[in-house]
């Protein structure tokens, strides 16, 4: 009669919370740039996303039957790395870049690890650098964004014949340089609040970025402390540069919202697999990425750091959770 | 007050409470079954030995186990009956064990009806010695009733190198569907006070503060107006902790109620303190006044799938399946029976188990309750959220001993201080990934004890 009836360690009730749920989440938080994005971008962001999903979905699904494990699409996470990946690539990059991105995020950065929660870098951004690496010029083309004519600053890049749009970050960078003064770079900033600038394709609008964030807060799938610790970090350093030389340096608030850093601090930089466990770990971690990313942008030769900011610090994320080793709250057993 | 800071521990978890199936149950006594089976270890500390033989009479109240130890607490018969047998019971906690029993004729036993009327506000504990008093407890087999079962004499003997000042009182019943606690505090508000009051007097402490979560304001109504009526709110008070689980864990109520805490690996009287549970300090007062030993005790009967979910006066030693045939039974949806409940409690799958003395529940889960993910035992890979370090109200690192005891590296485990943990399972609460962390680290406790055995 009571077949049913099943014997496991306590306790016999859980939190309704899954792994699945969690990435849902973030999918859900990702839905508002990923507006921003197909308005700003239209189709090619759409096609660009929907290609990194679908390539990052089929490599996970090849590699576990290869393996001949379990199925693990379910957990949602691929998909996720699929989009995070997706928007942190320019609009006009080739698809062919962008499955290739795909396919090393997840055979190499993640089921060669041993697959979700193994991995010690984020697959996004570890596939990101590596596309950075190996196709130099089509990672760093960027198109107007679809909703403006081509009235905006526009720059050379050296390496490549293109005609590509400056990002806001290409601006602070020649503000930096003296090739143009930190209130010309202001003037841009409400177009950088809301996306309306060139970008990489989920990373141009704060604005959406933030709504997600914040979702994210609410619904509790992250914690505050990444976020806040990366935004404050980031923003402190470039309030400093600011005070000290208002002439070359450009406001706080144009580093906050301008580039990946919304996206870093909200998305990337809260992948829980890649990040320190503990409250005050992950404190040291935010701090570590956000004062990277601003030295990256102003003393190191990329305008952009969000990526090299994160991959460094998930190597140094296994030291972290040695050094936030802390004794239980009755403190140290004597034994 | 909204603004002022509840009192309470860091970490913890919010599971429903579902207390509405049994909470405005009054106790309810319960005819006697035909067989009892009295396991010899019903507390923490040495086996008791039985004192009777095959075929021997017994009689209500006599001893039928006792060991010479001083950690541990004698066995008493709950009915008049024949011994018929001793030999190996399951044992929710510790598998099988040797038990006695007995054979009862319920018409020769009526069901024992608690009597908590014959204490008020003249009760005076100064009538009885602090030896008088730990003799009666020694003797009536008492245990912690809130679930650790450590003999209470133990515990309230007074102790010359740590002498106790302040006595708690555990009125939180943090665990979510158990009532049997509320309702003797509604009900035996008076009996309660007198066994408090003993336990102070023999334990030699001057305070007493009565421990009871803000979900639950009838009892502390009812325990103030008792206090203001017998003029010991000086001595005696109630403090409001705020909800939340495991607040009734002994070293998480001494951090709410008075901001100290126990050293890791340490026991409260090093601190001066000594903590009781309400139930114990109801047998207390029976034990001392009325010499009466523990042999009844009350039981929530509780969850979805029962028919008729109360609180119960259970003799010790009744069957899980007794108890459960007197409350309508089991429904179909049933999946899972446990003693105690849904968070510290034991799944047991042998349902002529009996009821120990510290069983305070019998909570029967559906699926649903059980959620879908435990249900089917899916555990999936740690995404090392941090959600077990964040809820772990002794600031472990469950993740990380879980991991150490799944691949035996013990070492490792008590670099995380695997024994610090008090089994309470908010992690495996919390876990997205629903690893069974909390068992894992009871695992590694066995393993650990184990392997100190064999190493001498
Ligand atoms: S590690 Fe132990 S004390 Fe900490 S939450 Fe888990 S079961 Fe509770
Ligand atoms: S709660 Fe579960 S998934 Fe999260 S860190 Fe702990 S063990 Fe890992």
């Amino acid at each position: 009669m009571f077949s049913q009836i099943i014997v496991s360690p306590a306790p016999h009730t859980s939190q309704n919370l899954t792994t699945r749920r969690l990435m849902a989440d973030v999918l859900i938080g990702l839905v508002p740039a990923m507006v921003a994005s197909a308005v700003f971008f239209r189709f090619r962001a759409v096609l660009v996303i929907a290609v990194c999903v679908a390539a990052c979905l089929l490599s996970e699904w090849i590699c576990n039957r290869l393996r001949r494990k379990p199925n693990s699409l379910g957990d949602l996470s691929a998909a996720v790395t699929g989009v995070i990946l997706a928007m942190s690539l320019p609009p006009a990059v080739p698809l062919s870049v962008a499955v290739i991105g795909s396919v090393f995020a997840i055979v190499i950065v993640k089921m060669l690890f041993g697959g979700l929660g193994n991995n010690v870098f984020n697959p996004a951004m570890a596939a990101r650098a590596f596309l950075t690496a190996s196709f130099g010029a089509a990672m760093t083309t960027w198109t107007v964004p679809a909703t403006i004519d081509s009235a905006m600053p526009t720059v050379q890049a050296s390496n490549v014949e293109a005609v590509t749009q400056a990002t806001p970050l290409a601006w602070s960078k020649m503000a930096l340089k003296g090739q143009a003064t930190p209130e010309q770079v202001h003037a841009q900033l409400k177009d950088v609040f809301w996306g309306q600038v060139g970008g990489c394709i989920g990373e141009t609008s704060a604005a959406a970025l933030l709504l997600g964030g914040l979702y994210l807060l609410v619904r509790k799938t992250i914690t505050c402390h990444i976020p806040l610790a990366v935004l404050l970090s980031a923003g402190i350093f470039a309030a400093v540069g600011r005070l000290l030389k208002p002439d070359v340096f450009v406001r706080p608030d144009f580093h906050l919202f301008g580039g990946g850093l919304m996206l870093g601090a909200f998305f990337i930089a809260t992948d829980p697999v890649t990040a320190p466990l503990s409250v005050r770990g992950k404190w040291l971690f935010g701090i570590g990425v956000g004062l990277l990313i601003m030295l990256i942008r102003v003393v190191g030769e990329y305008p952009e750091g969000v990526m090299y900011a994160v991959l460094i610090m998930n190597a140094f994320t296994p030291l972290i959770d040695r050094l936030c080793h802390t004794a239980p709250v009755g403190g140290k057993p004597h034994v | 007050m909204i603004f002022a800071a509840k009192k309470t521990f860091k970490g913890g978890v919010h599971p429903l409470e579902n207390k509405h199936y049994t909470e405005s149950c009054p106790i309810e006594p319960v005819p006697t079954p035909r067989q009892l089976v009295l396991p010899l270890v019903q507390h923490i500390g040495a086996p008791c030995k039985p004192l009777v033989q095959k075929k021997q009479t017994v009689a209500l109240g006599e001893p039928i186990g006792r060991s010479d130890a001083y950690v541990s607490a004698p066995i008493h018969s709950p009915v008049n009956g024949v011994v018929k047998d001793i030999a190996l019971a399951s044992h929710p906690v510790i598998g099988r064990t040797t038990a006695v029993y007995l054979e009862a004729v319920p018409e020769e036993n009526p069901p024992r009806i608690p009597q908590p009327q014959r204490f008020d506000e003249h009760f005076d504990p100064g009538t009885f010695t602090p030896e008088q008093i730990c003799t009666a407890i020694q003797e009536a087999g008492l245990v912690g009733m809130g679930g650790a079962g450590f003999p209470t004499r133990v515990k309230i003997d007074p102790n010359p190198a740590m002498p106790k000042h302040t006595l708690i009182i555990n009125g939180c019943e943090c665990e979510p569907y158990i009532t049997c606690d509320y309702r003797i505090m509604l009900e035996w508000t008076w009996q309660i006070l007198a066994g408090i009051r003993l336990a102070a007097r023999a334990a030699g402490c001057q305070t007493v503060r009565i421990g009871i979560e803000d979900n639950k304001p009838e009892a502390v109504k009812a325990f103030e107006q008792a206090l203001s009526r017998c003029r010991c709110e000086e001595d005696i008070q109630v403090v409001v902790v705020k909800t939340k689980y495991p607040q009734g864990g002994e070293r998480q109520l001494i951090r709410a109620v008075l901001g100290k805490q126990v050293p890791t690996g340490g026991i409260p009287p090093q601190i001066g303190v000594c903590v009781l549970n309400v139930a114990t300090c109801a047998a207390i007062a029976e034990a001392v006044v009325f010499q009466k030993p523990l042999t009844h005790r009350v039981v929530t009967v509780t969850g979805r799938a029962i028919a008729r979910p109360g609180n119960y006066y259970v003799p010790i030693g009744m069957s899980v399946q007794d108890l459960l045939a007197h409350c309508g039974g089991l429904t179909e949806r049933a999946a899972k029976v446990v003693l105690g409940g849904p968070m510290m409690g034991f799944a047991i799958a042998d349902l002529t188990t009996p009821l120990t003395k510290t069983c305070g529940a019998l909570t029967v889960l559906t699926r649903e309750d059980v959620t879908e993910p435990k249900y089917a035992r899916q555990q999936t890979a740690c995404i090392r959220c941090g959600r077990c370090l964040a809820v772990c109200p002794e600031g472990l690192n469950p993740t990380k001993i879980a991991h150490a005891v799944k691949h035996f590296r013990m070492d490792r485990a008590e670099q995380y201080y695997l024994s610090a943990c008090i089994e309470c399972g908010s992690c495996s609460y919390v876990c997205p990934a629903h690893i069974e962390l909390a068992g894992y680290i009871k695992t590694g406790k066995l393993l650990k004890a184990r392997e100190k055995k064999r190493l001498g």
